[in-house]
């Protein structure tokens, strides 16, 4: 049979039938819709846009966490595992990416959500949080959480006894892992901005130090955290291959760590204060703030 | 009576709580802190038996228990004075209940803000269980809530239905209780009801979704229950996130209340609810004609003695939730023996979700995989008794729990043990010895001694530390405490020519303190540290000398020792290839100071030697929950290491 016969298929498929116009029309529109689900949908569900809150334990993020959550904060004890919530930006606050919307944008009135994933921060369970900062989508910045009423001004008192070693310990581990991950990213480029905001909180307290003190403080006391990592001995396992780069945060050279020198690995550090519980009610509005100039 | 008890969940936000005297905050998270996280006396294997383990904390007493699959802690508080021997019950009881009540939201919400009406649940419950912990004859006048308070054996409403539905979940089973609202409305037809619109659209509203859901036999269950079931439901979807749910929520439960308000003849309408439980009995036809007159009466909504039939409608709905938790239990211990089809389809099911995940975690199911594990650890030189315990924790984490999908059941016990052993070798506070000492520099000398029994490499390691406290240009003092065996201050003398000689050009001083054999190692320890003192040195490193950790005339020495020599630091050596002797070792000396003074941590010698049977390190740990500092891991001076415990978890899991 030869293709000009009157019913070859080629034939009858560019022919006037009434079968070849059906099959056309079927093909014509249901390919879209095969196309939308099956290119569409499987398609990852994009997660949302999430935030860390991290820090040492009992400095306030469970509290913290579920003041976002529901306007007031639970009551709370050491945390043992990472809680993840979903809440959604108060309409005071604009997110940064609404910026240029008109205030009476209906999108505006939209609940904006995110999660806020609580850590615990008992020294042996700090694995959870900074495991997340490597394995968490869309991860969009970091909270970091410090109890400034545990941390006394410069003047007085000794580092290794108050919660500053500790806090600035800890937020040197989470800064040298975020260093980590801008040094040995691929793209020429560098990841994503993350931004880390240091929380000072129980500004109620009196004893509380104020934020920019806090910022010293903690500058001060990473310098002499790296100090001793950089003179302390090898841990074991990492070879001597591994001896230079064992982590030295921020700028090389004798200056002092200051959080500026972050933001040449993108990731710029604000510290902000405020307070979960006090007899005047909650002040956060400032973190809230922060977390929408980030959205 | 009890100080306070609270629910809260893993995350550490409290859910529930109620308080008759305030503690405090930090009693409870002391018990946290030293129970669940650094696993100090470690609770009792199965805790949905048997005694509750206690905790005692300055002058309370902590009892808890906890819900593994929903992550929840009970915990009750009391004073230690006390012998409540009913708050095992209690937690029993609030636990069923709670979970019964709260389980389905908390599983499904991410969030930690569940709305929680427990109150009177709990009160009634501790008031029952304070008069039963009375006197039992008591008992008998607690009219109506009594009878429910029955084990589930003899629960009548309860156990036809365990019959048939495979162990029934709360929720199924109130939807169930639920089900004869759909009878009510013949009920309606012939007994006119003034107000039937307000009644109806509001409580099936809230029902519907329950009503929708279940599959099981109908025509079971009292009009009581009934009401009972829709009060909870109301109250439960009364925790929903979006307002306008809980807006109806509350509403149903307005409406919910409003007919539960029963007038005078309370009592005969509670035998009406025990007939009806029997439906199925003779004894169910006498009495519809005030059945009838009840449900009038009920829909008519008056208001009086309203107090006392709320409670009442609590009692039952508690009891047959606690009822069905209990049944559940007996279901689920029975499951093994429901016949060789059962077990047939159960197995091949088993196989496949092991492969596929999601499959909810017995004992049975566990019992080989972790005794592959335990091997595993002993392999790994670990002591068996850490190894026991290890495998036992990692059980209780997964029993109940469910794996991942597409997790077969080998992985979900491999991380589990992974972060056991995170967890046990992870320091509570990270030491970092430069910064201590960097410290006390300026004011007085930092003193370090260093135990061990005989053998270990003290001396060695001793000059290891010193070695690397000169590099970082400290002057040290080396006190020779070990008077007792010969050659052992030669032996130092030697270690600190070779120091000096090494440490020359960077600028570090090292010197020797001895005073010869036979002495008492205390004092001369003390003269030591005052000489370094006076002449400014900045560490001071005391050797001792070995002594066997059974010994106890060598081993008590050691608490004079701490008392006279004040160290800063007391390490222990011990070797990496010791095996079980190791939990005594660590126990031994830690405890040989004295009350209130313990090792700071251990330096493990010899680790080279063993490759990656590095058990040892979770032997000493385990059995002290003392932190490891160093590692040595060769001959030379530098041959000094940090502990790393993500080396030391992957070559245990390798
Ligand atoms: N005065 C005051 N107390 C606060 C404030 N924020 C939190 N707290 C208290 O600090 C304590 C610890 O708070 P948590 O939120 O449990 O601390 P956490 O950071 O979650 O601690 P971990 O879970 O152990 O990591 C609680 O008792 C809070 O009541 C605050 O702004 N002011
Ligand atoms: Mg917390």
């Amino acid at each position: 049979m030869a293709w000009y016969d009157e019913d070859s298929f080629l034939t009858r498929g560019l022919g006037p039938y009434l079968s070849t116009i059906l099959i056309t029309a079927l093909i014509a529109f249901t390919l879209p819709v095969f196309l939308h689900f099956f290119i569409f949908r499987a398609k990852t569900p994009t997660s949302l846009p999430t935030f860390l809150v991290i820090g040492p334990s009992g400095s306030g993020k469970t509290s913290l966490v579920t003041l976002f959550e529901k306007g007031a904060p639970s009551p709370t004890h050491l945390s043992q595992s990472p809680l993840s919530v979903r809440v959604s930006l108060p309409s005071t606050t604009k997110a940064a990416s609404s910026k240029y919307r008109s205030e009476n944008d209906p999108t505006l009135k939209l609940e904006k959500p995110l999660l806020l994933v609580d850590t615990p921060g008992h020294g042996k369970l700090r694995h959870f949080g900074l495991e997340h900062l490597n394995a968490t989508p869309n991860l969009k910045g970091i909270i970091y959480v410090v109890d400034a009423a545990s941390i006394p001004s410069s003047s007085t008192g000794s580092s290794s006894e108050s919660g500053l070693a500790d806090a600035a310990e800890y937020l040197h581990d989470i800064l040298l892992v975020l260093q980590k991950r801008y040094t040995t990213a691929k793209s020429s480029k560098g990841p994503k901005d993350v931004p880390v905001l240091i929380a000072a909180n129980k500004l109620d307290l009196f004893t509380a130090l104020p934020a920019p003190l806090l910022k010293t403080s903690l500058e001060k006391e990473i310098s002499r955290v790296r100090e001793t990592r950089a003179k302390g001995l090898l841990t074991a396992g990492s070879g001597d291959a591994d001896a230079d780069d064992r982590g030295w945060l921020g700028e090389g050279g004798e200056s002092k760590f200051e959080f500026r020198q972050m933001e040449e690995v993108n990731v710029p550090v604000q510290v902000v204060g405020g307070n979960v519980l006090g007899s005047e009610g909650p002040d956060v509005d400032k973190w809230w703030d922060w977390i929408g100039s980030k959205l | 009576m009890l100080d306070s008890f609270e629910i809260l969940s893993t995350s550490g936000v409290v859910l529930w709580s109620k308080t008759y005297v305030p503690i405090g905050p930090s009693v409870v998270n002391s018990l946290i802190k030293d129970v669940f996280i650094e696993g100090r006396n470690a609770a009792a294997p199965d805790e949905s038996r048997g005694p509750k383990p206690t905790y005692k904390k300055d002058k309370y007493t902590l009892k808890w228990t906890t819900a593994k699959d929903l992550g929840l802690i009970f915990v009750a508080v009391y004073q230690s004075l006390l012998h409540l021997s009913w708050v095992d019950e209690l937690l029993d009881n609030i636990r069923a209940l709670f979970t019964g009540l709260y389980g389905e939201q908390l599983k499904k919400s991410k969030s930690s803000a569940i709305s929680v009406k427990f109150d009177s649940y709990f009160d009634r419950q501790v008031q029952e269980l304070e008069k039963t912990g009375e006197t039992t004859s008591a008992r008998h006048e607690d009219s109506a809530s009594d009878v429910q308070f029955t084990p589930p054996s003899t629960s009548s409403d309860a156990d036809p239905s365990a019959d048939e539905l495979p162990p029934p979940i709360p929720g199924l089973r109130k939807a169930d209780l639920a089900r004869p609202i759909s009878r009510d409305d013949n009920s309606t037809d012939v007994t006119p009801i003034p107000t039937p619109e307000t009644s109806r659209p509001t409580t099936p509203a809230v029902n519907n979704h329950l009503l929708t859901a279940k599959g099981g036999p109908g025509g079971r269950g009292s009009r009581r229950s009934r009401k009972a079931a829709s009060s909870s439901s109301a109250q439960a979807s009364s925790g929903d996130e979006s307002p306008a749910r809980r807006g109806k929520g509350t509403a149903g439960k307005a409406a919910a209340k409003k007919m539960r308000k029963w007038d005078a003849e309370g009592m005969a309408d509670e035998d009406d609810g025990t007939t009806l439980d029997y439906s199925g009995a003779a004894s169910g036809g006498e009495m519809p004609a005030a059945n009838v007159e009840e449900i009038r009466q009920d829909t008519w909504g008056r208001k009086t003695k309203k107090g006392e039939f709320v409670l009442k409608d609590l009692d039952e709905e508690m009891d047959s939730i606690i009822a069905a938790s209990k049944e559940k239990q007996a279901a689920a211990s029975e499951e093994g023996s429901s016949g060789l089809m059962g077990q047939g389809i159960g197995a091949i099911s088993g196989l496949f979700r092991n492969v596929v995940g999601g499959k909810k975690l017995t004992k049975d199911d566990l019992v080989k995989p972790l005794k592959a594990m335990e091997d595993h650890l002993l392999n790994k030189n670990v002591a068996r008794e850490a190894a026991v315990q290890l495998c036992q924790s990692v059980e209780t984490e997964l029993i109940g729990s469910k794996t991942a999908t597409f997790t077969s059941m080998d992985t979900t016990i491999r991380a589990a043990m992974n972060t056991a052993l995170i967890k046990i070798l992870t320091p509570t506070t990270s030491l970092d010895l430069l910064r201590v000492v960097e410290a006390t520099r300026k004011s007085r000398p930092f003193v370090i001694s260093i135990v061990g029994v005989n053998g270990v490499g003290k001396s060695t390691n001793l000059s290891k530390l010193a070695f690397f406290f000169l590099q970082n240009q400290y002057r040290v003092l080396i006190a020779a405490g070990d008077t007792f065996r010969s050659g052992a201050v030669e032996q130092l003398r030697v270690h600190v020519r070779n120091l000096k000689e090494l440490t020359k050009r960077e600028g570090g001083e090292v010197d020797i303190f001895e005073r010869g054999y036979g002495k008492d190692a205390a004092n001369i320890a003390k003269d030591a540290v005052q000489f370094a003192a006076e002449q400014h040195y900045d560490v001071v490193l005391i050797d001792t000398a070995g002594r066997r950790h059974n010994d106890t005339r060598l081993m008590s020495s050691l608490e004079k020792f701490a008392k006279l020599a004040q160290p800063d630091k007391i390490f222990m050596v011990g070797e990496a290839l010791v095996g079980t002797d190791s939990v005594a070792q660590a126990r031994n000396f830690n405890d040989s100071f004295g009350p209130g003074r313990g090792l700071d941590g251990f330096v493990v010698s010899k680790c080279d030697t063993v490759g990656d049977m590095v058990g040892t390190l979770v032997s000493m740990v385990f059995a002290t929950g003392i932190p490891i500092v160093f590692l040595g891991v060769g001959q030379h001076y530098s041959d000094l290491r940090g502990f790393s415990v993500a080396w030391a978890v992957q070559l245990l899991m390798s």
